[in-house]
């Protein structure tokens, strides 16, 4: 007879076993865990609350459907992240196809508009509180294109290599490197003009 | 690749030790390139482990609440829900209806052409024989007896109104 659970106790791959054999209350705990993650990921690619609560709630019902196909290759986090990853991006592109483009967007898709600015010479983030930077660049993240959020995120925070930034965003690896070129000047120019500001 | 993407792949440890020798003497003589590697470094430094600390703005009970909701009307729809048919199947129902149309046409018509000439239509398995002439007006049914013998059971021949002829 298999012993009960200690749901607060055990380790992630336990409520995982246990959540593949049908267990709703280890699937339970899982999501106790790890919903601040899942949410701050969802709501760093959409910036909207509502929908970052709806997409991080749809992307737990699919993983307790997909459950089955997690082998344990990464950790569940990482399994789950992407799952809310794949769901933010879908929704993103649904409502970019609705919505008209901006001008700076097209200029961006047309290239070329990273070359033309200035060269930050001096350390925008040097001296900064680490709260105060945090702030900062989530200011300057939220003035970018969601392609160029997307790609820093998966970048910088998710720690993706090009080859797999490329795969889950369905574009070439040029197109990866352009656009995260863009976004790294553009966020170094928006944090030097945020600090200007402050100064001034 | 353009300098500028090399530039990044550096600082993002994507290029081999050749590339990354021929961009080191390249940074040696080109202060702009210089300046720009150092502008990518800063970037990617302030980016990382300084995310915005995010919390869910709802309580344990109730966000899971809506996830166990519709976990459970996810599995009573996947119970309810007819099997998935086989594509083939389509195209079955709309088919056999136009088959059945054809067939239907072809029996009321009695096989008639267009062009005004007589035709006979031969069902086998009722052993009925049907002629039909259109420049007569004119359209006789015969059916066999248990000998296999024709005899004429109906008649018909369409006159045409007087201010026609």
């Amino acid at each position: 007879m298999p012993q009960p659970i200690d749901y607060k106790a055990a380790l992630d791959v336990q409520l995982v076993a246990a959540s593949q054999a049908g267990d709703m209350v280890a699937f339970e705990e899982l999501v106790a865990r790890h919903r601040d993650k899942i949410y701050a990921r969802a709501f760093s690619m959409m910036r909207n609350e509502e929908e970052a609560i709806d997409l991080s709630q749809e992307a737990w019902v699919k993983a307790w459907q997909r459950l089955k196909q997690f082998q344990g290759d990464s950790s569940f986090a990482t399994w789950m992240t992407r799952i809310v990853i794949n769901l933010c991006l879908d929704q993103l592109r649904r409502q970019k196809r609705t919505r008209a483009e901006s001008i700076e967007q097209l200029d961006e898709e047309l290239g070329g508009v990273e070359r033309q600015m200035p060269v930050v010479t001096t350390n925008p983030s040097e001296g900064l509180e680490r709260s105060e930077l945090r702030k900062r660049i989530d200011k300057a993240m939220n003035q970018l294109s969601y392609e160029h959020r997307t790609v820093l995120i998966l970048h910088e925070f998710e720690e993706m290599e090009y080859k797999q930034i490329a795969k889950v965003m369905n574009c070439s690896i040029g197109t990866v490197m352009s656009r995260l070129f863009y976004a790294r000047r553009r966020l170094a120019s928006l944090l030097q003009s945020l600090k200007k500001e402050q100064q001034s | 690749m353009n300098t500028e993407l090399k530039l990044q792949a550096l600082v993002d440890g994507e290029l081999d030790a050749r590339e990354v020798r021929e961009l080191e003497t390249l940074l040696a003589q080109d202060a702009h390139s210089a300046a720009l590697l150092q502008e990518l470094k800063w970037t990617r430094s302030a980016l990382v482990s300084h995310e915005a600390d995010v919390k869910l703005p709802e309580s344990r009970e109730f966000y899971w609440s809506k996830i166990s909701r519709a976990i459970e009307a996810e599995e009573k729809h996947a119970v309810t829900a007819p099997p998935e048919r086989v594509w083939w199947l389509r195209f079955l129902y709309p088919a056999a209806g136009l088959a059945a149309m054809v067939a239907v046409m072809f029996v009321v018509s009695g096989g008639r052409t267009t062009d005004g000439s007589a035709s006979e239509s031969v069902t086998e398995d009722v052993n009925v024989v049907s002629f039909r002439s259109e420049s007569e007006k004119m359209s006789v049914v015969y059916v066999a007896d248990e000998n296999g013998n024709f005899s004429p059971v109906s008649q018909e021949a369409k006159h045409e109104p007087e201010a026609e002829k």
